[in-house]
């Protein structure tokens, strides 16, 4: 027993020496760097300022707002529509890997080649859902630079990245569904609404859980694909800043970091609690 | 009858629909790249080429040095994928065939760890890159993703399948845990291994925030990032934008329709167990 332990630390040393590193030890250094002030080379201690300062600052509360408002929307949406597609592919059709792998292309592509794209498709001249919309006599507004409609635009654009993950976890979750539920449930013929609602959703209930986490933890982490539509910037006039856009923005455009890990350390407790809650909520409807 | 036919026709159109709208961005980006300045800007917009401008993609590479960002992105890739493997195999080996105190600390801790967003520690994690003086170089770029718990997390689950009596009648022939490793658990898991690589190979590629953050020089950008500086640089011209983002992207989709089922397997089983 005695070798194995310190073979046991040699094999994980390499893990333990980098997590260190790079994982717990900036966790804590944000956490400190939250209470001082000044430039990287020269932090002071400053106490609770930084917090005073964002939550003073209403381009935090925007940015923050419009994180919230992105998750609440976005997340619910993408997942009611992924329900319905996978149940689609699951029940109704033949070629299911075709839908599959169709559908999951954009979890592996670059959001910012693809976000360059949607940038000229949501053009308010040119671009083709403009189009399309005038065809049928809808009101085509400007999605990219009228700042009213940053934050639309940045939902749908993650509406569509996010059925990507979403379809394919809940595919493999109906496949796991014992087949024999069906059988039964055809001899006793039920209709497939029902079959749907009673036999489908409630097995469904874990991954539900499970993708509502991820999708939310997602969302509030959400920088890139604004960065790729607005060409770099946070929509026009920062309309559709995010949380992250405020704190890349804190800490590396004016030099703030103090300020900026503060934000930082909000972000993080928000997220903590929207997963706690949300299994918290997951757990009750599990159990009715 | 007729009800369900209905039903299905309704299913099968909303489902095309759906489809239509994943795919098109791919196939307007791809189209886009080909056609000139005008069409790319026409109203009504247009979907085909007249003529397939391939001189687009001369000029990409005459204006932005898009392969050394291809030469950067495959070797911080591949940098990272190799190594973030390695150790995790170790690490994964460890906590699953040998029995020490602080297992359980460790795991704990792993645990708890997966829960925090890479963009909370990113700020501190260039900090100390920049104290290090590591700005603008390679090893600056892959030294924080040298490891994964992720990875570890998955390879566990995946060795915790293979029977540790293996393990017990290898060390009773007298195998080393080092040849145990390489003889027995990498040739038996190896496809889990591979898809592990993949998954991380794809993520390397799609980085944008960390190299965005620690390189400034344009020899040392990676493609996303390149692509993203293109595009503002080349402002107006659509076409160059459309054909440096196939640029990015294609390589990877290429690499997803030939793995693709390893890849979908890969992720399902990835996050079910999380």
């Amino acid at each position: 027993m005695k070798t194995n332990q310190k073979k046991a630390w040699l094999y994980l040393a390499p893990t333990i020496i980098f997590v260190t590193l790079f994982s717990i030890y900036p966790i804590l250094r944000a956490f400190g760097m939250s209470f001082q002030s000044g430039s990287l080379i020269d932090l002071t201690w400053t106490g609770f300022n930084n917090y005073k300062y964002i939550f003073n600052d209403p381009e935090f509360w925007l940015a923050i707002k419009n994180t919230l408002l992105y998750a609440v929307i976005s997340v619910p949406v993408g997942l009611a529509i992924s329900i319905m597609l996978a149940w689609i592919i699951f029940d109704k059709v033949k070629h299911k890997a075709l839908f599959e792998t169709t559908f999951f292309m954009p979890y592996v592509t670059s959001t910012i080649a693809i976000g360059i794209v949607f940038r000229y498709i949501f053009n308010g001249d040119y671009g083709m859902l403009n189009f399309l919309l005038r065809a049928v006599h809808l009101p085509a507004p400007d999605w990219i630079d009228d700042p009213a409609m940053s934050l639309t635009t940045i939902i749908i654009f993650g509406i569509w990245s996010s059925l990507a993950f979403n379809i394919v976890i809940l595919m493999g979750a109906l496949r796991n569904i014992d087949p024999n539920f069906y059988t039964i449930a055809d001899m006793y013929g039920a209709s497939g609404k029902d079959k749907f609602w009673r036999i489908t959703m409630p097995q469904l209930v874990p991954t539900i859980a499970f993708l509502l986490t991820m999708n939310i933890i997602g969302a509030f982490k959400i920088y890139t694909s604004v960065y790729a539509l607005f060409n770099g910037a946070a929509g026009v006039g920062n309309s559709g800043t995010t949380a992250v856009f405020y704190i890349y923005n804190k800490f590396q455009t004016v030099g703030t970091p103090g300020v900026a890990m503060a934000a930082t350390v909000v972000l993080f407790l928000i997220i903590l609690f929207a997963t706690f809650l949300q299994r918290k909520m997951m757990k009750k409807i599990g159990e009715n | 009858m007729k009800k369900i036919r209905l039903g299905v026709v309704f299913s099968y159109i909303i489902l095309f629909i759906f489809a239509f709208i994943t795919v098109f961005p791919f196939i307007y980006m791809i189209l886009g790249g080909l056609m000139n300045f005008q069409e790319t800007t026409s109203i009504p917009p247009t979907l085909i080429p007249h003529h397939f401008e391939w001189s687009n993609y001369a000029k990409v590479f005459a204006r932005a040095p898009f392969g050394r960002y291809f030469f950067n992105t495959v070797l911080t890739a591949t940098v990272t994928t190799v190594v973030s493997l390695f150790n995790s195999l170790l690490g994964a080996f460890a906590m699953v065939n040998l029995r020490f105190k602080g297992k359980g600390v460790i795991q704990m801790v792993m645990l708890s760890l997966l829960m925090v967003p890479g963009e909370a520690i990113i700020f501190t994690n260039y900090n100390t890159i920049a104290h290090l003086g590591l700005l603008n170089t390679y090893i600056g770029l892959v030294l924080p993703f040298l490891t994964s718990i992720f990875y570890m997390y998955y390879l566990q689950s995946y060795f915790g399948s293979i029977s540790t009596t293996i393990y017990k009648a290898a060390m009773i022939d007298g195998a080393s845990d080092w040849d145990y490793i390489w003889k027995i658990l990498v040739p038996m898991s190896k496809s889990g291994l591979f898809t592990v690589g993949l998954l991380s190979f794809i993520s390397g590629w799609n980085s944008f925030l960390w190299p965005l953050l620690v390189t400034n020089e344009d020899t040392m950008r990676l493609l996303n990032n390149g692509l993203s500086a293109f595009a503002s640089d080349a402002g107006s011209e659509t076409q160059l934008q459309l054909a440096a983002a196939t640029l990015t992207v294609l390589p990877i989709l290429i690499l997803y329709f030939i793995f693709r089922k390893q890849i979908i397997r890969g992720v399902v089983r990835n996050e079910i167990k999380g």
